[in-house]
């Protein structure tokens, strides 16, 4: 991340800026990460191929874009994300995409956030049941051009799963 | 892969603003450097203070942390990033970041992503509860403005929240301007601070 701030600015927030203790965060990592609300997040893991990474991102990218009818450079230009990174995400059922691109695709889908980032490998939750739907998901769908009746039920299965608060 | 900002600091001795450097990727040799130079310096005005009778209450509340433990258990996780701002050879301040998980607490604002600064500290020689005189300011500003430019990045419009220690809850308050939600009893009971973008801009403009 590149930044900028001007000279002005600087000075101007050097007269705000009082002896003042500035410290934030708590005496254990362990613990904050644990305290994360409703849920027990562990981030993991990102952009190339990990453990943690499941076919099921790769395949639920590919038969949504397909049930809608659009090629990757369309769904890659509604979701704003690097058509590039799309095409590999699709290829590449092992591959983990950038958090960024997690977040844009879920927000495509009109699919929770938090169970796209972990269905990507990005982020693991304890004691989570999504592992055994996806993989039930990932292995009842088959890469070809069109949905078949299978593909279509197993995709509306998966999607009312991750919908499910 | 690290990114260099060429930033300034203000050397409150002379009143003029000196060239530094953010660095957005610290390596380890960054953070061990940083922990090397830091802890004789922290330890040793510790020890002075207790031995002058300063009440705990007084004593700098992070002089237990260990920014090489922070650093080795999140290095292999994207989704944290550890910054440093460094001026005149040496790390004076350092900020580990983390850009997913996290929603916003503000009713308006509910739901939405934030960056979560999870540590941020000025080195204790730029500490008024350490020192008389503090060598720079603008240690604290620099790394918030680095939070919500990587906020920024993720389009997240700036927002960003944090557990503030008690000795700094003043300065999000009142200089940074960030909403004040409370006691968290979920994390040591510290003061939890959020910016929504509003806040974000007024604190850039």
């Amino acid at each position: 991340m590149k930044m900028n701030l001007s000279k002005e600015w600087l000075l101007k927030r050097a007269a705000l800026d009082e002896k003042h203790d500035i410290s934030a965060g708590t005496i254990n990592l362990n613990k904050l990460r644990a305290s994360s609300p409703a849920k027990q997040l562990e981030p993991v893991h990102g952009s190339a191929e990990t453990e943690n990474s499941n076919p099921a991102f790769g395949k639920l990218v590919n038969l949504w874009r397909r049930k809608k009818g659009l090629r990757i450079d369309e769904l890659a230009e509604k979701a704003r994300i690097d058509v590039t990174e799309l095409f590999e995400i699709e290829r590449n059922l092992h591959y983990t995409p950038e958090p960024r691109t997690v977040y844009q695709l879920a927000k495509t889908f009109g699919l929770s956030q938090e169970k796209m980032l972990e269905l990507s490998g990005n982020l693991t939750v304890r004691d989570s049941s999504l592992g055994q739907e996806a993989v039930r998901f990932a292995a009842r769908s088959e890469s070809v051009e069109k949905l078949s009746k299978d593909e279509h039920r197993a995709l509306e299965e998966f999607v009312k799963f991750l919908s499910e608060k | 892969m690290s990114t260099v900002s060429p930033v300034h600091l203000l050397d409150r001795k002379s009143g003029i603003l000196v060239e530094a450097h953010l660095i957005d990727g610290l390596s380890r040799e960054d953070v061990e450097k940083a922990e090397a130079d830091w802890k004789p310096f922290l330890d040793e005005h510790v020890k002075r203070m207790e031995e002058a009778g300063v009440p705990k209450s007084k004593l700098p509340q992070h002089r237990h942390w260990n920014w090489r433990e922070k650093y080795d258990a999140t290095e292999e996780y994207l989704l944290y990033r550890m910054f440093g701002l460094e001026c005149q050879s040496q790390m004076q301040g350092l900020m580990l970041a983390l850009t997913a998980g996290k929603n916003s607490q503000i009713v308006a604002q509910r739901g939405k992503p934030l960056v979560y600064i999870h540590f941020l500290a000025a080195a204790p020689w730029n500490l008024a509860s350490i020192v008389s005189e503090p060598r720079f300011s603008l240690v604290g500003s620099v790394l918030v403005a680095a939070a919500i430019h990587l906020s920024m990045e993720e389009e997240f419009q700036g927002r960003i929240g944090l557990h503030s220690l008690p000795q700094a809850d003043n300065w999000y308050r009142k200089t940074c301007g960030m909403t004040d939600l409370g006691p968290d009893q979920t994390v040591e009971n510290l003061r939890y601070f959020e910016m929504t973008p509003e806040q974000a801009s007024e604190f850039l403009r």
